[in-house]
């Protein structure tokens, strides 16, 4: 009975501990930044690793449909499903931490940089992703378009990613993976960060071990619903009497 | 019907040309509606003849790229589940269907496309630039928007959301056409080379062409 409770409360349990922990070393790393300045540095330490999350989860949505495609196993489509749910709300929350930041530094909420755009325009298409998965009951049905959409959608992720690169804009390049070593000279801003992603990471996998599980519950409530026989009009319809003798 | 594929997509042309021919849905609607759209603009933000020759160009893509999207749709999900089982009984190559359908599209979103065009000529004073470039940007801008409209009015057909769904999947992954098309008409308004946007527009044109037929199979089996 106790194995089951710990089984089944370990994920959440990983939340509370890794997102603790992340929050003790953004807390205890430098607050004033030269450029940035005061405590609003602090909200890198949830945007970098939501965005670091959403592409992860697009990814495995990604692969999660090629999987599907090519296997036909339903396992491989609720990966997919699962993590195109997180992947959308961690690029939620990296687009609104972003305009947080934005209006503090920029002095606006948007500009139409290549990253921001993108990383908008990402957010749409796994949004009509899901959308998509809503309009199809039939879970085969659902798994097969999905997929197909899956893997047309994944096209996006390098396009946001090296879009710092490839074109000149507000948003900064890459600070952490680079050719020529971490941009971020501050030993304990650099571990806040990995911290972070390493954090957000559990977060993911705990979010992603009960999705999944929760999937397979509703595909099983569905195939039950399918297989009993109802009447076609129910109690709400009788029949009615037209009186005179029978 | 087990002849050759360029036959089968050749037989799709014709079948959906044809359709069109009797209905007559981009030709007295959806071409009309676009029209209409060019025209409520200028009354909702101003008649100034300088605002809108400036920004007709960018108008008459995004109508372009909305109202294009119901044309390549229209075509994708008129067919109902009966009449795909029976193309799948006869042996239709489902990439072929699917090609076919993207051809036939193509052709009426050119129409679209160039009527379109003259009515933002004639309503915002736009001037036509480099020739032979523009029609190159309608052709790539034409196939890929046939390419995506076919290949999500595939994946929602027989939805519950029907083609209601398709504007949500297709107007974000058209982004780059639209940047293309419109960076395009400025560079040949500039005199510079366009050649790197019309590149990412065939390179988009290729991704989806390659997704589509692949998975032209796959979801004729869902």
């Amino acid at each position: 009975m106790q194995a089951q409770t710990l089984n089944r409360r370990w994920p959440w349990v990983a939340i509370v501990l890794s997102l603790t922990i992340a929050f003790v070393f953004a807390m205890i790393s430098p607050a004033a930044d030269s450029l940035q300045g005061f405590e609003r540095v602090r909200i890198m330490y949830v945007h970098v690793p939501a965005a670091w999350l959403a592409y992860l989860a697009f990814f495995v949505t990604f692969g999660g449909s090629v999987g599907y495609l090519i296997t036909r196993n339903l396992r491989w489509d609720r990966i997919a499903a699962a993590s195109a749910e997180i992947g959308v709300y961690f690029t939620g929350l990296a687009i609104a931490l972003g305009m947080i930041w934005g209006k503090s530094t920029w002095g606006v909420w948007w500009t139409w940089d290549a990253r921001l755009t993108l990383t908008a325009i990402m957010f749409f298409v796994y949004l009509g992703y899901l959308a998509l998965r809503r309009t199809t009951d039939d879970s085969v049905l659902r798994a097969g378009r999905a997929a197909v959409l899956g893997v047309l959608g994944a096209v996006q992720i390098p396009l946001v990613h090296f879009s710092v690169i490839w074109w000149r804009g507000l948003h900064q390049g890459p600070s952490v993976v680079r050719a020529d070593g971490p941009a971020i000279q501050d030993p304990l801003m650099l571990t806040a960060l990995i911290v972070g992603v390493l954090a957000f990471t559990v977060v993911y996998v705990s979010l992603m071990v009960k999705r999944i599980e929760l999937i397979h519950l509703e595909d099983r409530k569905a195939a039950i619903d399918q297989s009993i026989e109802r009447p076609v009009a129910g109690e709400a319809v009788t029949v009615p009497d037209l009186g005179g003798s029978s | 019907m087990t002849t050759g594929f360029w036959h089968q997509v050749t037989a799709v042309i014709n079948r959906d040309l044809l359709r069109e021919r009797r209905r007559g849905d981009v030709l007295w609607i959806t071409i009309p509606f676009g029209a209409i759209a060019l025209l409520l603009v200028p009354l909702a933000i101003g008649t100034d003849a300088i605002l809108l020759r400036q920004i007709g160009p960018g108008m008459y893509w995004v109508i372009v790229m909305l109202f294009g999207v119901l044309v390549a749709v229209g075509k994708a999900s008129s067919e109902t589940l009966p009449q795909q089982d029976a193309s799948a009984l006869l042996g239709l190559d489902p990439a072929a269907g699917f090609v076919g359908r993207a051809a036939s599209a193509t052709l009426l979103l050119l129409i679209f496309e160039t009527v379109v065009g003259l009515v933002a000529v004639g309503l915002y004073d736009v001037s036509i630039v480099g020739v032979p470039w523009l029609i190159i940007t309608l052709l790539i801008v034409a196939i890929g928007l046939a390419l995506l409209g076919t290949l999500t009015g595939s994946i929602v057909n027989s939805t519950s959301a029907g083609t209601a769904l398709v504007p949500l999947l297709v107007a974000p992954l058209s982004v780059p056409l639209l940047l293309g098309a419109t960076q395009s008409y400025e560079g040949l308004r500039l005199g510079h080379s366009i050649l790197s946007w019309v590149l990412l527009m065939a390179a988009v044109v290729l991704v989806v062409a390659i997704i589509g037929v692949l998975t032209a199979r796959p979801l004729q089996e869902t």
